[in-house]
């Protein structure tokens, strides 16, 4: 019985196309041999096409439209949805810098202001405090738990106590700055003053994260390296500059991209100690703007500003990467 | 050029109770002489070797460079070039730029920078390197670029800490004679750390042999090997190492097992224990026939090395199993398990060291050198 069975299937198998047979008998090989790897792979695939992949698909469909509030489908109501494809109308009206589109080329300007500055003082500072940490010292612990602290409140706890901190009139940094002496300005108003404080609460919550990286690259400096350039005749400035700089370039040059992402598309500090600001309005939260607020929602606009920070953000990495990749290549 | 010394130089580090890494040390290094500093690891050669350096404080005592106190001058100021055992080559300049990087910090001219590293690269076979990274090269190749770094500069002193331990064996003894030629050659003082013996006792003019950061002796490795000032250098120089043993002492001489070695009437009147170190080097025994009068040694090991063999085993002293090795000739090595007869090749190739202190008892061997 056994025996007829398996010359059955013997024979059934052979007289079939000698390349399918061995077609299939290579794909049966590679899924006995990997098929555990794409099981625990397929989780993750299926969230991320489900929760990045497919948004994203669609945002940038909307961006070819002219949907808004007033024309997408809604259950609620009983309605179909009706918007149109509109072609590149869109991204010709945002592009133009037309005001009733969000003047698009100030505010792409004062992004990239905004994230320069930022990462300026985010590495400055991050490095400055790293080298402090970094030398043998009392509570050395201590200082680097609480220098992090920053980093492990949630953003919106931070933005929240700065509102008060930067309160006009009853505010600690005003009651601080009256009490000797100098002007008490009115931080959060409608005027380029609010930009000066949503930069310092940004440059205070990036810090730690910079100076965390940039002490992780300190430590992997070889010590002898110091003492190599010290018995060199190097000053200390010298050993800083021809050492830990170009030690650091790894790190530096990760975190620095990392920054830049990150702070071009900071939406919580600037939305909630600013809220809806001319003055420190950037491209992600006027994004925000358009998609959230105004008489009709317009979603269209607010996922051609979607894709525009995406493609700036893009085009920037590329161009960075290139850049190190030509340097290191030196 | 310059001589270097050590005049009671002590490294301190606190703690409690405090840990004297290097203690006391006095050593006179002569101007254009290679002189090694060896000992086992925690013996405090390469902290002496930093406090020359500048790198390490001196805390007690002063140290001098070409007759100048150089005890609390930074390392740049000592006119010193080092070469470190993970060679510390920069890793984002090229093999020239490493090489030049002193004379570019001291603001010399780029043609004499280029003239004098070229010169230095040619000494050592890394000219066609000059453009690479250190990361592009071979361990040998870096090692040669961190001597050459230390060449360019043309020091007053050289100082290496164990700068072949990075290198596989063979390279390691090429590099080994290349070192000793090139500072026969450039004639500049070099003072070399090293934890091998074998690279001490080739490389030296002398040998100063530290532990627990004390200096033990400090000589030719001629008089090291045949005069060792203690038990410990006794035991430390050679290999294999010499058989020391802690045996009775009668008034014929030294007792090992059914042997008895003769001391010299001068020894043994002026020395009041009962015991004595007794120490000879493998070569020193031999393998007898049975009717000699001898220890009776089992075989332990064998190990082949051409022409000579190692015979590993034990012999039983005052109930103990005390392990000898002895040198016999490579073509007739005894086999393993059996027991040979061994004695002494001659009486007055011994060392006798005091039980308790480890000094060396002058025998009336006169000393060669």
């Amino acid at each position: 019985m056994v025996a007829t069975t398996t010359g059955a299937a013997a024979e059934h198998r052979r007289p079939g196309p000698r390349g399918g047979t061995e077609r299939r008998g290579r794909v049966r090989r590679f899924l006995d041999r990997y098929w555990y790897a794409y099981a625990l792979v397929l989780p993750v695939v299926v969230v991320v096409g489900g929760l990045v992949i497919l948004p994203l698909a669609q945002g940038v469909f909307f961006t070819f439209t002219n949907i808004n509030e007033g024309n997408i489908a809604n259950p609620v109501l009983g309605r179909e949805a009706d918007y149109d494809v509109v072609g590149l109308a869109n991204y010709l009206n945002v592009l133009s810098g037309d005001p009733a589109y969000g003047s698009f080329w100030g505010v792409l300007l004062r992004t990239l202001v905004w994230s320069g500055i930022c990462v300026a003082f985010h590495y400055g500072i991050g490095l400055g405090l790293a080298l402090l940490l970094n030398r043998p010292m009392r509570f050395r612990t201590l200082y680097r738990i609480l220098l992090i602290l920053p980093w492990a409140v949630p953003a919106f706890v931070s933005a929240f106590a700065w509102r008060y901190l930067f309160n006009a009139d009853y505010g600690l940094i005003n009651w601080l700055l009256g009490s000797v002496g100098l002007p008490t300005p009115v931080w959060l108003g409608q005027s380029p003053v609010a930009m000066v404080a949503v930069i310092i609460v940004n440059v205070w919550l990036g810090v730690p994260f910079m100076m965390v990286a940039l002490l992780g690259g300190l430590q992997s400096i070889p010590g002898d390296l110091y003492e190599a350039a010290e018995i060199d005749g190097a000053t200390p400035w010298q050993r800083f500059t021809q050492i830990t700089l170009p030690g650091l370039r790894p790190v530096s040059s990760t975190v620095i991209l990392l920054g830049v992402i990150w702070t071009f598309n900071m939406f919580p500090v600037i939305y909630l100690i600013t809220g809806q600001n001319p003055h420190t309005r950037i491209l992600i939260t006027y994004a925000f703007e358009r998609f959230f607020s105004g008489a009709t929602r317009d979603y269209a606009i607010a996922s051609t500003y979607g894709v525009l920070i995406l493609s700036v953000l893009l085009v920037f990495a590329g161009v960075y990467l290139r850049a190190l990749r030509s340097q290191e290549a030196d | 050029m310059a001589g270097v010394s050590y005049v009671k130089a002590s490294r301190v580090y606190p703690g409690n109770p405090p840990v004297r890494a290097v203690d006391q040390l006095d050593l006179e290094v002569n101007d254009g002489e290679f002189l090694v500093l060896v000992g086992p690891s925690g013996s405090g050669k390469s902290t002496a070797l930093r406090m020359l350096a500048g790198l390490e404080d001196v805390d007690e005592g002063a140290i001098h460079i070409g007759g100048n106190d150089v005890t609390h001058t930074p390392p740049k100021g000592r006119d010193i070039a080092m070469v470190f055992q993970s060679y510390a080559l920069y890793p984002h300049m090229t093999v020239g730029e490493n090489m030049g990087f002193a004379l570019k910090l001291r603001r010399v001219p780029k043609e004499t920078i280029k003239a004098k590293v070229a010169e230095a690269a040619k000494m050592l076979d890394l000219t066609p390197y000059l453009d690479r990274k250190p990361k592009a090269l071979s361990g040998g190749q870096r090692q040669r670029v961190a001597m050459g770094r230390a060449i360019v500069r043309e020091p007053a002193v050289f100082l290496m800490d164990e700068p072949l331990s990075n290198l596989d064996a063979k390279l390691r003894v090429e590099t080994r004679a290349n070192i000793a030629a090139l500072q026969a050659r450039l004639g500049t003082t070099t003072i070399y750390v090293t934890h091998d013996q074998v690279e001490a006792q080739t490389m030296g003019h002398r040998v100063a042999v530290l532990k627990d950061g004390l200096l033990q002796q400090c000589d030719t490795p001629r008089n090291l090997y045949e005069r060792p000032a203690n038990s410990f250098v006794a035991g430390f120089i050679g290999s294999p190492a010499m058989n020391l043993k802690t045996v009775a002492l009668t008034s014929e001489g030294a007792v090992l097992d059914g042997l008895t070695v003769p001391l010299p009437r001068s020894v043994v009147a002026g020395h009041d224990a009962k015991t004595i170190t007794f120490g000879v080097r493998p070569e020193s025994l031999r393998l007898t026939g049975g009717d000699e009068v001898g220890m009776k040694l089992t075989v332990d090991l064998v190990e082949e090395l051409g022409a000579d063999a190692y015979v590993y085993g034990s012999v039983d002293i005052g109930g103990t199993a005390e392990r000898f090795i002895v040198r016999t000739d490579g073509r007739t090595p005894p086999s393993i398990g059996s027991t040979v007869n061994v004695t002494l090749r001659d009486d007055n190739e011994v060392h006798l060291f005091h039980p308790e202190s480890g000094a060396r008892l002058e025998t009336t061997k006169a000393p060669t050198a």
